[in-house]
C-alpha cells in the first residue's frame, strides 16, 4: 500500500527516491514521453481507471489524477505508484490545482490534460489548469445540454489545443459519409441514431466542410448506430468501434489543433428538429 | 456543379489506403515461409480489415492436397505462429476465399487447373483479374513458373509479382532470371522482396535521418567514426542443407539484406518518397561502393558448440552437408563508399550462422570528444557516442551518452510480411528492390566470391554459440577498434 503523502515537496522526494536503485550510486531512469493529469470527480473515478490502465504501454508518462474533494477539510493526500500520482485535492487545494501540478509536470515533454464531466469554463481552477498544458482532452458524450455547451469550449481554442473522444468515435464515419460524394454535397437533413454529441458534431462537421444550413434529427443511442441522409441510410463504415483507452491513446499522438474539429464545434448550434 | 469540386468532407481525414479486389497466390504453398511468414500476416491484415472486401488466395505447390486440407493447414499455421488473438470469425472471412492447386508447373494440365480456379474465383469474388503471384520457390524453378505466367497472363485487371530472394546466384544468372521476367512483364509489376525493408525501424530510420534536423548535419565523415551492420543469428540451417551449400552466407545475407541495410543508412536524402526516388539514391550508394581486397574480408564456418546452453552440431555435421564443405557460414568485411559524404568512413559488416544471440543492429557511431576537460576521468573511460538502430529482435533506436542511455519504448508493431504485401497489393514499390540494385549487389559479391577461389581457410574457424573468427575481431583490431560489445 503506498504511503499518503501530504504535500508537493513530499511527493516530489517520493518521485525521486523512485529513481534510486537500492544500493546503487547511479540513477535508475525511467522512460515518460509526456505529463499526463487527469481531473477525476467522484463520480467519474472509476471510469478513469479503466481507460488509465490501457495506457502504459503506448504512452508510458508521468500520470497526475486529480481528485477534487472541496467538502473536505483543506489538504493534500498524494499517493504514487510507480510514475502514477494519484492526488485528492481537499477543501480549498481544490480551487489551486494548477499549482500542485505545475511542479509535477515533466520538463520540455507536452502536457495533456483529460477532464472527465463537462469542463467548468471561466472557473479559475478549470481555467488556470489549461494554461499550463498544451492539450486539453474532453469527452463531449459526458456533457448535458448539447450543443449549448459547445459555445465554452470553442471560445478556448485560441489559448489550447483541444481533442474530443466524442468526435474520434465519429472517425469511422466520416471518411464513409465522404466517399458519399458528391451525392451528399446537396444533403439537407441528416438523421443521426448516437449520442448527443455525435449527432451534433456530425451535423457540424457537415455544415462546417459543406458551408450550408443542414437539418438534425437525433435518435439517443449508446453508440453511433447508423445515419440517414436526406432518409436514405449510409452504408455502415468497417471494423469496429475502438475501446476507449484507443482513443484516448490516439489522442495524445497529436500536437496540433485540429481546424476541421474547431469548425464542427463552432456549426454544431445549428437547426434541429 | 458538385461533381467537378475537390470533396470538402476529405479535407482533415486520414484515410486508409485499401487495395483493389484482388487474388493472391502463392507458389511454395506448401513450404516454410508460407507457413511461418505469410499466412500470419494475411491473418493479420484480415484482422485489421486491411484486405480488400473481395480478395482471395489460392496455394500452389506439388504436394497433393485438397483444398480443405490446406485451409486446415494454414489455418493451425496462424493459430502457431499469428501475433493476434486468432478469432473464427476473421479467419473464416480469410478461409472463405482460399484455394489450393497442386502442380509443379512442368505440364500444361497443371497451369490449366490453376487458371479455372482463378477464373472461378473472378466470378465468385469479383476481384477483376487483378492478381498477385507470390513466388516462394527455389530459384531452381522459378523461370518456369514466370514463363507459364507470362504466356498465360489474362487481359483483364493489374498484375504484379513478389519475388522472394534469392533473386539469381550471381549477376550472370540475376540477369538471365530477369530476361525471363522482362519477357512477360514491366518492371513496375515486379516487386523483389527484402522484408528486412518491411520493418517498422528500418522506415523509421528514413523518418530518423531526414525528419529530424539534428542527425542529417552530422551524418558524415566529419562527425561519424565509423559505422557497424550486425546480423547475427543463433540458428544454423535448419534443414535448408540443399539450399545453403550453394548459397552460403554471402548470397543467403550479405548480397541482400546487408547490403540493403548499408545503403539505407548512408543514402543521400532523396527529393520525395516515392519508389524511384528512394532507390535511385540507394543504387547510388551501391555503385559507389569499393570492391573490397582480400584482406578486408573474412569467411567463416561454424564447428561444434554451445547455444542458449545446448550442445549443437558443426555446419559440416548437420544433415546433409558436406563433411569438407568450404561453404562459409560467417562474413565480415570492411566496406568504403567512396562519396562525400562517406569518403575514408568505414563501414564494418558481419553476418554469421550459429553466433551468440540472434540480433541485428546497425550502429552509428561518432567521434570521440575532442579534448576531455574531465581529470578524473581518463580519457580512454569515456565513450563515443552511438546511435544503435536496432532492427531485431527488438525493433528500436536507441542513443548512447556518457550520462544517459535513453531507451526507445517498444509495442507491437506490425510484421515486415503485413506490410510488404499490403504494399504490393496498392503497387506501391518504396520498400522493394530493384533490378538496378540488385545487379550492384550482385557485382559486389562476385568480386569478393573470386577472390575467395584463390585460397582454402581451414575450416571451422569459429565455435558455435561465439561471435565468429577471431580473424573477424583482427579485422577492426588492425584500425584500432574493436565490434561493438554485447
Amino acid at each position: 500500500m503506498a504511503q499518503a503523502l501530504t504535500s508537493v515537496r513530499e511527493i516530489e522526494r517520493e518521485l525521486s527516491s523512485l529513481r534510486a536503485v537500492p544500493g546503487g550510486e547511479s540513477p535508475y531512469q525511467r522512460t515518460s514521453v509526456m505529463t499526463h493529469t487527469a481531473w477525476v470527480p467522484e463520480e467519474w473515478v472509476e471510469a478513469a481507471e479503466d481507460v488509465l490502465s490501457g495506457l502504459a504501454e503506448r504512452h508510458p508518462s508521468r500520470t497526475v489524477v486529480l481528485f477534487p474533494q472541496p467538502d473536505d477539510d483543506d489538504g493534500l493526500d498524494g499517493r504514487i505508484c510507480t510514475e502514477t500520482i494519484r492526488i485528492r485535492l481537499k477543501g480549498g487545494r481544490a480551487d489551486v490545482p494548477a499549482s500542485v501540478v505545475q511542479p509535477l509536470l515533466l520538463p520540455d515533454l507536452p502536457a495533456f490534460l483529460r477532464w472527465r464531466g463537462l469542463p467548468p469554463f471561466g472557473a479559475e481552477y478549470f481555467e488556470g489548469l489549461v494554461d499550463v498544458v498544451d492539450r486539453l482532452i474532453v469527452d463531449s458524450t459526458e456533457w448535458p445540454n448539447l450543443p449549448d455547451s459547445y459555445r465554452g469550449l470553442s471560445e478556448i481554442f485560441d489559448r489550447v489545443a483541444v481533442s474530443d473522444i466524442a468526435w474520434a468515435r465519429t472517425s469511422r464515419w466520416r471518411p464513409m459519409l465522404a466517399s458519399l460524394w458528391p451525392q451528399i454535397a446537396g444533403v439537407e437533413r441528416i438523421r443521426v441514431t448516437g449520442t448527443a454529441a455525435q449527432a451534433h458534431l456530425l451535423a457540424g462537421w457537415l455544415r462546417s466542410r459543406l458551408k450550408r444550413e443542414v437539418v438534425l434529427e437525433h435518435d439517443q443511442a449508446d453508440r453511433l448506430e447508423g445515419v440517414d441522409i436526406d432518409g436514405e441510410p449510409a452504408p455502415f463504415p468497417p471494423g469496429d468501434p475502438p475501446a476507449g483507452s484507443d482513443l484516448l491513446s490516439e489522442e495524445l499522438d497529436k500536437f496540433g489543433r485540429d481546424r476541421i474539429y474547431e469548425d464542427a464545434v463552432r456549426n454544431a448550434g445549428g437547426e434541429t428538429n | 456543379m458538385a461533381t467537378t469540386q475537390e470533396n470538402p468532407l476529405l479535407e482533415g481525414l486520414q484515410l486508409r489506403r485499401t487495395p483493389d479486389p484482388c487474388i493472391l497466390v502463392i507458389f511454395g504453398a506448401s513450404g516454410d515461409l508460407t507457413q511461418r511468414k505469410l499466412f500470419p500476416a494475411l491473418y493479420s491484415l484480415a484482422f485489421r480489415r486491411l484486405l480488400p472486401e473481395r480478395f482471395a488466395v489460392v496455394g500452389v505447390a506439388r504436394s497433393e492436397e485438397t483444398d480443405d486440407e490446406f485451409r486446415e493447414r494454414m489455418k493451425e499455421a496462424v493459430q502457431q505462429h499469428g501475433r493476434d488473438e486468432f478469432r473464427d470469425d476473421v479467419w473464416e472471412t480469410l478461409a472463405d476465399g482460399m484455394r489450393y492447386v497442386a502442380t509443379d508447373f512442368a505440364d500444361e494440365a497443371g497451369e490449366d487447373r490453376l487458371v479455372n480456379v482463378l477464373n472461378e474465383l473472378d466470378a465468385e469474388h469479383s476481384t477483376g483479374g487483378n492478381r498477385v503471384y507470390y513466388l516462394a520457390i527455389p530459384p531452381s524453378v522459378f523461370g518456369t513458373v514466370v514463363r507459364a505466367l507470362g504466356k498465360r497472363r489474362g487481359t483483364e485487371g493489374w498484375t504484379r509479382l513478389i519475388v522472394e530472394k534469392p533473386f539469381g546466384r550471381d549477376l550472370e544468372s540475376a540477369r538471365e532470371l530477369n530476361s525471363a521476367i522482362e519477357e512477360h512483364f514491366e518492371e513496375n509489376e515486379v516487386f523483389r522482396i527484402d522484408h528486412y525493408l518491411g520493418k517498422e525501424t528500418v522506415q523509421n530510420m528514413l523518418a530518423l535521418r531526414f525528419a529530424n534536423g539534428i542527425f542529417e548535419p552530422i551524418w558524415n565523415r566529419q562527425f561519424v567514426d565509423h559505422v557497424q551492420i550486425t546480423v547475427a543469428e543463433s540458428i544454423g540451417i535448419e534443414n535448408r542443407a540443399g539450399y545453403y551449400e550453394q548459397a552460403g552466407a554471402i548470397r543467403d545475407i550479405f548480397q541482400n539484406h546487408l547490403l540493403q541495410l548499408l545503403a539505407i543508412t548512408a543514402m543521400e536524402p532523396p527529393i520525395d518518397f516515392t519508389a524511384d526516388s528512394v532507390r535511385n539514391e540507394k543504387v547510388k550508394v551501391l555503385r559507389a561502393m569499393h570492391t573490397p581486397g582480400p584482406k578486408s574480408v573474412v569467411r567463416g564456418q561454424y564447428g561444434r558448440g554451445f547455444v542458449e546452453g545446448e550442445e549443437v552440431a558443426g555446419y559440416r555435421e548437420e544433415e546433409g552437408v558436406d563433411p569438407r564443405s568450404m561453404m562459409e557460414t560467417y562474413v565480415a568485411a570492411k566496406l568504403y563508399v567512396d562519396n562525400w559524404r562517406w569518403a575514408d568512413t568505414p563501414f564494418y559488416v558481419r553476418m554469421g550462422k550459429r553466433l551468440a544471440r540472434r540480433e541485428t543492429t546497425i550502429a552509428i557511431q561518432f567521434k570521440r570528444a575532442p579534448h576531455p576537460p574531465f581529470e578524473e576521468v581518463a580519457a580512454e573511460a569515456l565513450r563515443p557516442n552511438v546511435l544503435l538502430i536496432h532492427v531485431q529482435p527488438n525493433e528500436g533506436m536507441s542513443l548512447a551518452m556518457d550520462f544517459l542511455y535513453g531507451g526507445a519504448f517498444r509495442t507491437g508493431l506490425p510484421e515486415a510480411y503485413e506490410r510488404l504485401i499490403l504494399d504490393a497489393m496498392l503497387g506501391d514499390a518504396t520498400l522493394f528492390t530493384r533490378i538496378d540494385e540488385v545487379e550492384e549487389q550482385w557485382s559486389l559479391v562476385d568480386a569478393i566470391v573470386a577472390a575467395w577461389a584463390r585460397d582454402r581457410p581451414a575450416f571451422p574457424n569459429y565455435p558455435a554459440g561465439t561471435w565468429g573468427p577471431p580473424s573477424a575481431d583482427e579485422l577492426l583490431g588492425r584500425d584500432g577498434r574493436s565490434w561493438r560489445r554485447h
